[in-house]
């Protein structure tokens, strides 16, 4: 018998942590360890309700348990949020091509994201922070709604801002409460003098409209196609680069990324969307 | 031994009958549809002269199958060997491209080799191609040279029936009482007959013929409105997409039994609209022509580009089958056309 990739392994919701008005994050225990490369992702099943594809917002250096970042869109989202610890779930993969993070040595890592996009990017962070002195510079630029959109408000107001090596800045579109940081949508703080160019590679990951922006204005900074690595959403389903529903032209995201260098994809109309 | 003659059918899909499960073409209408041979009955079955209606790859991949079992794994279900008589070159054609998603080394479907492995094709020469029929654009032709473990050729006399594989040189071998030896004047025939029906196939042609490779042709219309042109005329009832031997699109839901959850996996066609969408509502193609230039474009650019084939066998059932009377061949030869005129134009500026 070929081993069945449509079979899940079994895990069970441990803990669930309310991250903004509508995005949790879902702290998972897989039966056995599981082992993922940054920016891989996984197909979650609710068992008997449905299954889709997120990317795993814990870093991999951690397998016992594993942290999924989930925004409430459709269906399948939308019963894993009426979810409480003690859920039996399933999960397949790792599915795909994540961030070449050896790739980035030596250089300055300009990270751009935006809304539920900080979550396959906590997990690439995560891991440049675990061996951040490989690489000239941490540099993140985030984005979201309002302050209560930002999901990982603790670290992210908090611990990450005093890392050595990293560079936070922070904005949203619209400024509640105490907000005293910048307000205008992430391209604002976006700025050709935050990195050296000619040493740095450029990670995109939000809204298909804040990336298609963000990834127009690095490209006016100097930085190559190839050198901006954007994460791709879509509709996912087999994960094995069979079933036809995530293709981008030629590629399958699901096993040709969800990690691309927009190089490889920019000749395509249909991808922002 | 690797061919023989015989003089009836019958005797051989009885013999082959004994081990397998064998599926023979029964004309029901205007077409051949695929039922399970009954030995016991009186109809005598005849040699398909046109491929069937139905396709193979609902042999190999089913509508609906059960793709697996948790939170405890079952055992995989048992497929018995099963032989399918009455294949065509375009039929063969497309289950080499199967093979090449479903076999492929990094992630094997054990559903479809499962069944792959147990399957006993029987082709057959092609004798009247159907007004929709294409294969010779698509690089093939009606008869098969490769991809069989048998084929038969229908002669004046009898039928030729020739191995191709290691399972149907076997097969000669051990019923080589039944078989008579083959002579230079029956391949003669054979071949004659061969060469008819390639004729036949491009007199229904003649106004589709082609100037260009297809990929060209198709790749070069990136920005044509030919596919929107038949948006229109499109009724998304996704026939098309059922009825193509190497559409391959599926997804897969979750159900609750009594005591086991089910992942199912189900056909599912690129041409309906919500396909591509995704959860917060974003849809790639959201417009009939994007969807049906997708679909184009994967079958003879991006399939090719991956796989070193073209995803279209030119079996021409999208044709037979399209409400509203959309012609894949007409889209082509347009394309065609274009380019050809684009590249008039490029020889112009370059004098």
């Amino acid at each position: 018998m070929n081993e069945n990739p449509y079979q899940p392994i079994n895990g069970e919701i441990v803990e669930i942590i309310d991250e903004s008005p509508t995005i949790k994050s879902f702290v998972v225990v897989p039966e056995e360890p599981f082992k993922f490369e940054t920016g891989q992702f996984v197909e979650l099943t609710l068992p008997g309700e449905g299954e889709a594809p997120f990317t795993p917002s814990s870093s991999p250096s951690q397998t016992e348990k594993m942290e999924i970042t989930i925004m409430k869109a459709g269906r399948v989202t939308a019963l894993l949020h009426k979810c409480k610890a003690g859920q039996q779930i399933g999960i397949r993969g790792p599915y795909g091509n994540g961030y070449p993070v050896d790739n980035f040595v030596g250089k300055e890592v300009y990270i751009v994201g935006g809304g539920v996009g900080l979550a396959p990017i906590r997990s690439l962070f995560l891991t440049l922070v675990e061996r951040i002195k490989d690489f000239k510079t941490v540099v993140c630029r985030f984005g979201a709604k309002t302050p209560d959109d930002f999901i990982y408000k603790k670290t992210l107001f908090g611990s990450w801002q005093k890392i050595p090596g990293v560079h936070l800045k922070l904005t949203v579109d619209e400024a509640k409460g105490n907000w005293k940081d910048n307000v205008g949508v992430v391209t604002t703080i976006l700025d050709p003098k935050d990195v050296n160019i000619n040493s740095a590679v450029a990670v995109v990951c939000g809204p298909p409209i804040m990336m298609k922006f963000a990834t127009l204005k690095l490209q006016e900074f100097g930085f190559s196609a190839k050198d901006i690595y954007l994460s791709m959403e879509k509709n996912m389903s087999c994960g094995i680069g069979k079933c036809g529903h995530c293709m981008i032209g030629k590629y399958y995201v699901c096993k040709d990324g969800p990690v691309f260098t927009y190089e490889q994809i920019k000749g395509y109309r249909d991808i922002w969307a | 031994m690797r061919a023989g003659f015989i003089r009836q059918l019958k005797p051989f899909l009885e013999t082959v009958a004994e081990h397998k499960e064998l599926y023979v073409p029964k004309k029901t209408g205007e077409h051949y549809v695929y039922t399970r041979y009954d030995p016991s009955s009186e109809v005598s079955v005849e040699l398909n002269n046109i491929r069937p209606c139905s396709t193979v790859k609902e042999f190999l991949f089913p509508v609906c199958e059960l793709a697996s079992i948790f939170p405890e794994p079952a055992e995989p279900e048992e497929v018995k060997p099963f032989a399918v008589f009455g294949l065509k070159d375009c039929d063969l054609r497309s289950i080499e491209i199967l093979d090449k998603v479903f076999a492929e080394e990094e992630f094997r479907d054990p559903l479809y080799i499962n069944r792959r492995e147990n399957m006993f094709l029987i082709s057959s020469d092609c004798f009247e191609p159907g007004k929709s029929c294409f294969c010779h654009l698509c690089g093939g032709q009606p008869f098969s040279q490769s991809g069989y473990d048998l084929n038969v050729s229908e002669i004046n006399e009898g039928f030729i029936i020739e191995a191709g594989s290691q399972k149907g040189r076997d097969f000669i071998e051990k019923y080589s009482e039944n078989f008579s030896e083959v002579t230079d004047s029956m391949l003669a025939q054979r071949d004659k007959n061969r060469a008819e029906t390639q004729k036949k196939l491009e007199q229904i042609n003649a106004e589709y013929r082609l100037d260009m490779p297809l990929k060209e042709i198709v790749e070069g219309g990136e920005d044509s409105d030919v596919f929107d042109e038949d948006a229109p005329d499109c009724v998304e009832c996704q026939g098309c997409t059922r009825i193509c031997p190497t559409c391959h699109c599926f997804y897969l839901y979750d159900t609750k039994q009594k005591d086991y959850f089910a992942k199912m996996k189900m056909w599912d066609g690129c041409l309906r609209r919500a396909y591509a969408e995704v959860a917060g509502g974003q849809n790639p193609r959201k417009m009939i022509g994007d969807r049906i230039k997708h679909r184009l474009m994967h079958k003879f650019v991006y399939f090719l580009d991956r796989y070193g084939l073209t995803m279209c066998i030119g079996c021409g059932r999208c044709i037979e089958t399209c409400a509203g009377g959309i012609d894949m061949r007409k889209a082509l030869k347009k394309l065609n056309e274009e380019l050809k005129g684009k590249d008039r134009k490029k020889a112009k500026v370059s004098k």
